[in-house]
C-alpha cells in the first residue's frame, strides 16, 4: 500500500518536474532543432551563461533586479513593521482611519490603480527613475495587516515591564518588538522579494530607459531580439529562477508560514 | 535575545498623561510613512480611478466630465465582451484543475514522512520559479519542435500549432497556469490537512469508515477554510492576471488569449484612453469583489460565525 502510493506520487512530483528539466535541458541546446530532447550538454550550458554576461543587457537587467527586489524587500520590512507594530500596541490620533484604509487596500489589485499610479508618478517626476519604480510597492496593506497580527499578540507584560522601567516607547518598540517579530518580518521580506522580483507590468509602464529595466523587462525583451538564440533566452529565465529557488530552499519555513497565515495574499 | 522576567508590582497598565503623550508621539511617528504611503499610492488613486471612469481622458490636456458614456460604450464594445469571455474561461479552466489535481496530490503528501517532505520540498519548485521564467519556459515547450509536440507524438498525435491557434492558445495558457499553481496549492494544502485533528480520524478508523469515505465525510468539511482561501486566491489571482498572456501570445492570435488585464493595459497605457481603461478596472474589481463575497458566502454559509 505504502510503496503503491510512494511510487504514484513520484510518478506525479516526476511529471511536475518535466518542465523545470526542459528549462535545463534547452538551455544547454545548441541549436532550435532539438528543443524536444532531452540531451544535457553542461558545457554548452557554460557557454551560454558566459555569452549573457559578456554581451548585451543581461549583466544591467540583473543588476536593476537586485537593485528592486532588495530596496524594496529593505523598505517593506522597515516601514510596514513601524506601522503594524505602532497599530497594534500604541494608542495614536488616527490609528482607526489608517487601519481602516488599509484593510480596504487589502481587497485593491495594482491592475485597478495602475492608471492614476501612473499619473502621480508622473506628476512627481519619477518616469524612468528607480525611485519611480521602488516608491510606490515600497509598502503593502497585507504587509502591515500581518505585522500587525503578529504584535497584537506580543507578551504583554514584557513591554509593560519596560515601561514600568522608563523605557523609551521607541526603544520598546527597536529593542522588544522588532526582535520578537524576527520571524513574520523575514516570511514579509521572503514575500516581498519574490513579488517584486517577478514584477513585470510596473517597470514596464514607468521605465523606459533599457538601463533601468529589471530582469522581467529584460527578458521580455530578449526574446524579440533576433540574434538571440531559444537556448539562451532559456539559459536567462534559468538564471533568473536561481536567486527565488535558492532563498525558498533556505527559507522554507517562512514561506510556508506566509502562504498559509496571510489570509489575504495578492 | 534573553529576556530576564524580572518582578514586577502588580500594576496593570502604566497610564496618565505623560504615557498617552508617549504612546501618541511614538505612534505618530513610526506610522507616518505608512500614512502618507497609503494615502498617496492607494487611496488617492483609487478615488482618482472611480473619477477617471466618468471622464474622457488621454494625457493632454485635463479629464472631461462625460457622465456614464465609458460605461454604455462598454456594453457595445465587442472587445471588452471578448476579453471577458476570454477571462472567463480562462479563470475556469484554470482555478478548477489545480484545485482537484491539488487536493488530490496534497491528501497522500500530507502523511507524516521523510520521503513525503522530499517530495514536498520538490513541489515546492514551480510555484517558487518566477512567473517570467516560467512562461519563456513554457513557451520553449509549445514551439512547433517543443517538449508539448514531442510529448503528443509518442501517443501519435500529430504536432499542433500550440500558441498560434485560435482554439488552443487559451488552452495553452490554462495549462501552463495550472501547472505554476499546483504547486502553491499543494503547499497550502498539505499545510491544511496537516493541521487537522488527528483524533477524529482515528476515530473514523476505529468505526471502519474507509478512505474514500473518510475524504469525503471528514476531510472535505474539516478542510473547508482552506479550501476557501485557496479558491478566493486562485480566482482572483486569475483574474488579474497579465504576465502569461503578455508573454506567451500578446493576447493572440486575434484576441484569443486577450484576457481583460491585458485589454486595459493595451487600452490605457497603447491607445492612452485613461477614462475608458479606468471604467474597465472598476468593473474588474467590481466582479472580483462580488465573486470573492459569493465564495465566501457559499463555503462558509454552515458555519457560525
Amino acid at each position: 500500500m505504502k510503496v503503491v502510493r510512494n511510487t504514484l506520487l513520484t510518478l506525479v512530483v516526476a511529471v511536475l518536474l518535466l518542465p523545470v528539466y526542459a528549462m535545463f535541458a534547452v538551455s544547454s541546446a545548441s541549436d532550435a532543432t532539438d528543443l524536444g530532447g532531452f540531451g544535457f550538454d553542461i558545457s554548452q550550458l557554460g557557454a551560454h551563461v558566459t555569452q549573457l554576461f559578456d554581451q548585451g543587457g543581461f549583466p544591467l537587467y540583473l543588476r536593476n533586479s537586485l537593485i528592486l527586489a532588495l530596496g524594496i524587500g529593505v523598505l517593506e520590512v522597515i516601514f510596514s513593521s513601524a506601522a503594524g507594530y505602532a497599530l497594534a500596541q500604541l494608542r495614536f490620533p488616527g490609528s482607526r482611519v489608517l487601519f481602516a484604509v488599509i484593510v480596504g487596500t487589502l481587497s485593491l489589485s495594482p491592475i485597478v490603480v495602475l492608471v492614476p499610479m501612473y499619473l502621480i508618478v508622473k506628476e512627481l517626476g519619477w518616469i524612468n527613475s528607480y525611485q519611480g519604480m521602488i516608491v510606490p510597492f515600497m509598502m503593502s496593506a497585507f504587509g502591515v495587516f500581518l505585522v500587525r497580527q503578529f504584535a497584537l499578540a506580543l507578551p504583554h507584560e514584557l513591554l509593560l515591564s519596560a515601561r514600568v522601567d522608563g523605557a523609551s516607547e521607541l526603544r520598546i518598540f527597536v529593542r522588544i518588538g522588532v526582535p520578537l517579530l524576527r520571524p513574520a518580518l523575514l516570511t514579509l521580506f521572503l514575500l516581498q522579494f519574490l513579488a517584486q522580483w517577478d514584477n513585470l507590468l510596473w517597470p514596464l509602464i514607468v521605465a523606459n530607459d533599457p538601463g533601468l529595466w529589471p530582469l522581467p523587462v529584460g527578458l521580455s525583451q530578449l526574446q524579440t531580439e533576433y540574434d538571440f538564440s531559444i537556448g539562451l533566452v532559456s539559459t536567462a529565465a534559468l538564471i533568473t529562477a536561481v536567486p527565488p529557488l535558492v532563498l525558498m530552499f533556505l527559507l522554507q519555513r517562512y514561506y510556508v508560514a506566509g502562504l498559509t497565515l496571510g489570509g489575504v495574499r495578492k | 535575545m534573553t529576556v530576564s522576567l524580572r518582578l514586577v508590582p502588580p500594576v496593570t497598565k502604566v497610564s496618565g498623561k505623560g504615557q498617552r503623550w508617549a504612546e501618541a508621539r511614538t505612534g505618530g511617528l513610526l506610522a507616518l510613512p505608512a500614512a502618507v504611503y497609503f494615502l498617496v499610492f492607494w487611496l488617492v488613486p483609487f478615488v482618482a480611478a472611480v473619477y477617471l471612469s466618468f471622464t474622457s481622458y488621454d494625457f493632454a490636456g485635463t479629464p472631461e466630465w462625460t457622465g456614464l458614456d465609458n460605461y454604455r460604450r462598454m456594453l457595445g464594445d465587442p472587445g471588452f465582451w471578448n476579453s471577458a469571455r476570454v477571462t472567463a474561461a480562462y479563470t475556469i479552466g484554470s482555478v478548477v484543475p489545480s484545485i482537484v489535481l491539488g487536493l488530490a496530490i496534497a491528501v497522500p503528501l500530507s502523511k507524516p514522512g521523510r520521503y513525503n517532505a522530499f517530495l514536498r520540498g520538490l513541489v515546492m519548485i514551480p510555484a517558487a520559479m518566477p512567473l517570467v521564467a516560467t512562461s519563456m519556459v513554457w513557451s520553449v515547450i509549445f514551439a512547433d519542435k517543443g517538449l508539448a509536440n514531442a510529448l503528443i507524438g509518442l501517443v501519435g498525435v500529430e504536432p499542433k500549432p500550440w500558441l498560434t491557434d485560435e482554439g488552443l492558445a487559451l488552452w495553452a495558457l490554462v495549462i501552463m497556469t495550472t501547472w505554476k499553481h499546483l504547486g502553491l496549492f499543494v503547499i497550502i494544502l498539505t499545510a491544511g490537512l496537516q493541521g487537522l485533528p488527528l483524533s477524529v480520524f482515528e476515530a473514523a478508523a476505529l468505526d471502519g469508515a474507509g478512505p474514500i469515505r473518510v475524504f469525503y465525510r471528514i476531510t472535505l468539511p474539516l478542510l473547508r477554510r482552506t479550501l476557501l482561501f485557496v479558491l478566493v486566491i486562485a480566482v482572483v489571482g486569475a483574474m488579474q492576471s497579465f504576465v502569461p498572456a503578455f508573454l506567451l501570445t500578446k493576447g493572440g492570435p486575434a484576441g484569443a488569449t486577450e484576457v481583460l488585464p491585458l485589454y486595459l493595459w493595451a487600452t490605457g497605457f497603447g491607445f492612452e484612453r485613461m477614462g475608458y481603461a479606468s471604467a474597465i478596472a472598476m468593473v474588474l474589481l467590481v466582479a472580483m469583489l462580488a465573486l470573492s463575497l459569493v465564495q465566501f458566502r457559499v463555503l462558509r454559509g454552515g458555519e457560525d460565525g
